[in-house]
């Protein structure tokens, strides 16, 4: 038992930093109702300025801390709240997820792009030296973070029970409107709730450095770890979370241990924050986790959004055709690499088609869908190693993701919304530290082949004979999509993102619906996972980790996630442009670029897509300028795109303005 | 002479749904003002706006002259202005301290506490108790008591009998009689049309949305008002 010792130790260290970083999250989430998926990378931008401060400009170590931790990282917290999310007032909890994840894109790549992607030492803040305890061992750093990990912890504590701002704090919690008529401003609590989130993570990520180094990605997602120890506290209990958090330190420290002797678990000690995250999730019953932030309350922008989804309704046959048409007359001008990247591209058209069927249509946020594709590109390489037929392979290989994600979707989804987003986050990366190295994936040697397709007597081995076959399968993948979107199974999904209350009441099982969608998403990832595999030839544990998820969330919300056109216009903007444009600038700030208009487009119905205007070439035929004027609903949609709020007839007063044209 | 609060021309809504087209009302200094009407005529949408907790579409809300409608509910509660919302006005889950003292400073504290308790001695028993605990009589209570702290100039009340037994109803309306003889003016939703009557110097009946009924309590006494613009069973 003894050689245990040290390592609790070093756990009660970590488990300190994450229960630092971990209630700032807590604070932040109870007071203002939105869960920051960024916390992590807040923390490390500031991290990077602490380091910037002390070894570039040479500032005495405790004046760069207290500049990182209480100027700049309330700075950042003021910033996220009056500038990104006041002017979401009001909108969906997806709304409030995909800006979170379009800052953590946006400052991640940030970092990438100032600090270059190396992770770089940090000297020791605290003494290295150490004192003996019975048995052990213990460095003067680790007690000294023990100590200011229960300090903060402590002062939290009293802030909330006997100071003012505190209690209002906690007023705010209880109900915002209330303390609004008591003369108090919601706003501003709510704004230093961010500040002293902020503040949390930058002293978490401070602390942390020494350890670790910093790097964009590294620090950002260790941060995250707190996500589990706030997920034992509920998102809402400090106590417990502080808890919870040293639980997962010690834990992840002791399984350390554990696990050296077994080299097949070595995924299994990074990945144990995650697996509380997503086992708390799993086991709540209904109800345990409050929801809080608002519902979406149908006003501002109602009309358009309206229009936008009219236009998702519609089958885009147009689109389509001209599609299809230019990818099919495209390899007679192009060649070499630029073919490559094109059919790259036609299999991205996939797999942003199925995120959106997800974001666009059902409103939920899957974080995992990078580990759809990476199973699907392995599993068929296990079925071509298995001498099973291409096609047959790459259908089976769709397949046996489908109740994979019906493991996944299951249990979440009944949870909705921000529960969804974090239970596919934990499973993302609990497959990528504990399922890649399996030979279910990728095996020891962490690297799988895939070959081209052959069958009926064809060769599909050629780049061009291949991109052909890409393009079928894709576009057949595309029709059973756009034909979800207007079957009876996209309405319901619709009608689900509008108002679950109301379409359960009509008797609709909500669960079945949903979990259906994510199984397919799942199936058709994993398709387009198949296609890119067999395109490269091989693929390998880096291709696609878990942390591309987030990014493909931001660039399809940048695109437009409700219609076909936002997928192509996905793929294009995140495989084709940088592989035209190859110039620097492009490649480096395209990714910063898509964190930023994800963040502006969140709520934008269906983001850049949404903003083009497509010249509407049938009006030309005489025959669909008839049927348009004559067919009720879509006239119906065009009253109620006009009448704004208030404009509405007094005979009609209080009625949907599509029912009062469809009556027309 | 100069209403204390007064409202103009006041449309307001959720979504695109307008519920207030267009209503008028004065509450001069010192007055109780009975705002009656049936379900879903507009009188908690009315209390709302002028408190600030919706945004007003057009019209004015003129407080002592100077118009607010654009500021901040916790301006508006700062000004004096302040609502006892429906339902029970209180921080469940902060204790009854708590709920009276979040908003004052360190030096009223002691003066604020005594005269919650002065006026509610039972809350003064119970200051260390956790509010959502508290019966529905004593949380309403809180709910006024709370409300004071602020000093308002006029209080609000939506519906604060809903729900309560008739000897705490008797205490709330002592209470709201006192308010009164403090120089505070009152704006009421009450769902006990004669009690609010009786205290109210001019009575207000709001139906879908617009004003229909303006007058003095003696011009209700004969029931015919009533019986024409709430029907039979008010």
């Amino acid at each position: 038992m003894r050689e245990y010792l040290p390592f609790l130790v070093i756990g009660l260290a970590s488990g300190s930093i994450y229960a630092i970083a971990a209630m700032g999250l807590v604070v932040t989430y109870k007071t203002s109702g939105v869960f920051n998926f960024a916390h992590g990378a807040v923390g490390m931008i500031a991290t990077f300025i602490f380091y910037s401060l002390r070894v570039d400009v040479g500032v005495p170590t405790w004046l760069a801390a207290a500049l990182a931790i209480l100027v700049v990282a309330p700075l950042i917290g003021v910033v996220i709240d009056r500038v990104l999310l006041r002017r979401l007032r009001g909108a969906s909890a997806s709304s409030y997820v995909v800006v979170s994840l379009g800052l953590l894109v946006g400052l991640q790549y940030l970092a990438i792009v100032i600090y270059g992607p190396a992770t770089r030492s940090v000297e020791p803040i605290f003494s290295r030296g150490t004192f003996r305890l019975p048995g052990v061992n213990v460095g003067y750093d680790q007690a000294i973070i023990v100590a200011i990990s229960l300090a903060s912890a402590l002062a939290l504590a009293a802030f909330f029970r006997a100071t003012r701002l505190g209690i209002q704090t906690r007023a705010v919690v209880d109900d915002a409107d209330l303390t609004e008529l008591m003369g108090t401003s919601s706003a501003r609590v709510t704004t230093f709730s961010w500040m002293l989130g902020c503040s949390f993570a930058t002293l978490a990520g401070v602390l942390l450095s020494p350890f670790l180094g910093i790097d964009a990605v590294l620090l950002t997602l260790l941060v995250i770890k707190a996500f589990g120890a706030a997920a034992v506290g509920r998102l809402v209990s400090l106590p417990r979370t502080y808890l919870g958090a040293i639980g997962i330190g010690v834990g992840e420290s002791l399984l350390t241990k554990w696990v050296a002797a077994r080299p097949s678990l070595a995924g299994l000690p990074t990945s144990l924050s995650f697996i509380v995250l997503f086992a708390v999730l799993v086991f709540s019953r209904k109800g345990s986790f409050a929801e809080l932030t608002t519902q979406a309350v149908r006003a501002a922008g109602g009309a358009r959004a309206r229009l936008a989804q009219a236009r998702a309704r519609r089958f885009p046959t147009r689109l389509l055709v001209v599609a299809v048409t230019i990818a099919l007359l495209l390899p007679a001008r192009l060649d070499g690499s630029r073919l490559l990247t094109a059919t790259s591209t036609l299999a991205f058209v996939l797999v942003f088609a199925s995120l959106g069927l997800l974001v666009g249509l059902s409103r939920q946020v899957s974080l995992c869908h990078a580990v759809f594709v990476v199973f699907g590109a392995t599993t068929l390489s296990h079925f071509q190693d298995a001498g099973i037929p291409y096609l047959l392979a790459l259908v089976l290989a769709g397949l046996v993701l489908v109740p994979v994600g019906a493991l996944v979707a299951i249990p979440a989804i009944r949870l909705s919304g921000l529960f969804l987003a974090l239970a596919t986050f934990g499973f993302g990366v609990l497959a990528q530290y504990l399922l890649f190295g399996t030979k279910y994936a990728f095996g020891a040697k962490a690297l799988r082949t895939l070959s081209r397709p052959e069958f009926l007597g064809v060769s599909f081995l050629g780049d061009k004979a291949f991109y052909y076959f890409v393009l079928a399968v894709v576009v057949a993948g595309v029709l059973a999509i756009e034909l979800v979107r207007v079957t009876r199974l996209g309405r319901l999904l619709r009608a689900l993102a509008d108002s679950p209350t109301a379409t359960e009441s009509v008797g609709v099982n909500p669960t079945a619906s949903r979990v259906i969608v994510f199984c397919l998403t799942a199936f058709l990832a994993a398709v387009a996972g198949g296609l890119l595999g067999s395109l490269t030839q091989v693929v390998n544990p880096t291709s696609f980790d878990f942390s591309q998820s987030l990014f493909w969330i931001a660039v399809l919300v940048t695109a437009g996630p409700a219609t076909l056109g936002g997928a192509i216009l996905s793929a294009v903007l995140l495989v084709t442009v940088p592989a035209v444009f190859t110039a620097k600038a492009v490649t480096q700030w395209q990714p910063v670029a898509f964190g930023v208009m994800a963040i502006a487009l969140a709520q934008a119905p269906n983001g850049l897509a949404g903003l083009i205007r497509i010249p509407d070439f049938s009006s030309l035929s005489k025959a669909s300028a008839w049927r348009r004027r004559t067919t009720g609903s879509r006239l119906g949609e065009r009253v109620a795109a006009r009448a704004a709020p208030g404009e509405t007839t007094a005979g009609v007063r209080g009625v949907p303005g599509s029912m009062a044209g469809a009556g027309r | 002479m100069t209403a204390l609060l007064e409202v103009t021309g006041l449309r307001a809504g959720y979504g695109r749904n307008e519920v207030l087209h267009g209503v008028d009302l004065r509450v001069p200094p010192g007055a109780a003002v009975a705002l009656l009407g049936s379900n879903g005529a507009g009188k908690t949408t009315l209390l709302k706006t002028i408190a600030g907790l919706l945004p007003a579409r057009d019209g004015h809300v003129l407080f002592q002259g100077t118009p607010i409608e654009k500021r901040p509910a916790n301006a508006r509660a700062r000004a004096g202005v302040c609502l006892i919302p429906e339902g029970r006005g209180i921080f469940r889950r902060l204790t009854v301290r708590e709920n009276l003292t979040m908003q004052v400073g360190r030096r009223q504290l002691n003066g604020t506490l005594e005269r919650a308790a002065d006026r509610f001695p039972r809350l003064g028993e119970r200051m260390n108790q956790v509010a959502g605990t508290l019966s529905g009589g004593e949380q309403q209570m809180l709910a006024l008591a709370r409300a004071l702290v602020t000093d308002p100039a006029v209080v609000l009340a939506d519906e604060l009998s809903v729900g309560l037994a008739p000897v705490i109803v008797d205490v709330i309306f002592e209470a709201l009689a006192a308010l009164r003889a403090e120089g505070r003016s009152l704006l009421l939703v009450e769902q006990y049309v004669e009690r609010a009557v009786g205290i109210a110097d001019y009575v207000y009946i709001l139906q879908k949305g617009e004003i229909v009924f303006v007058g003095e309590p003696s011009q209700c006494a004969s029931g015919v008002v009533f019986a024409r613009y709430l029907g039979a069973s008010a």
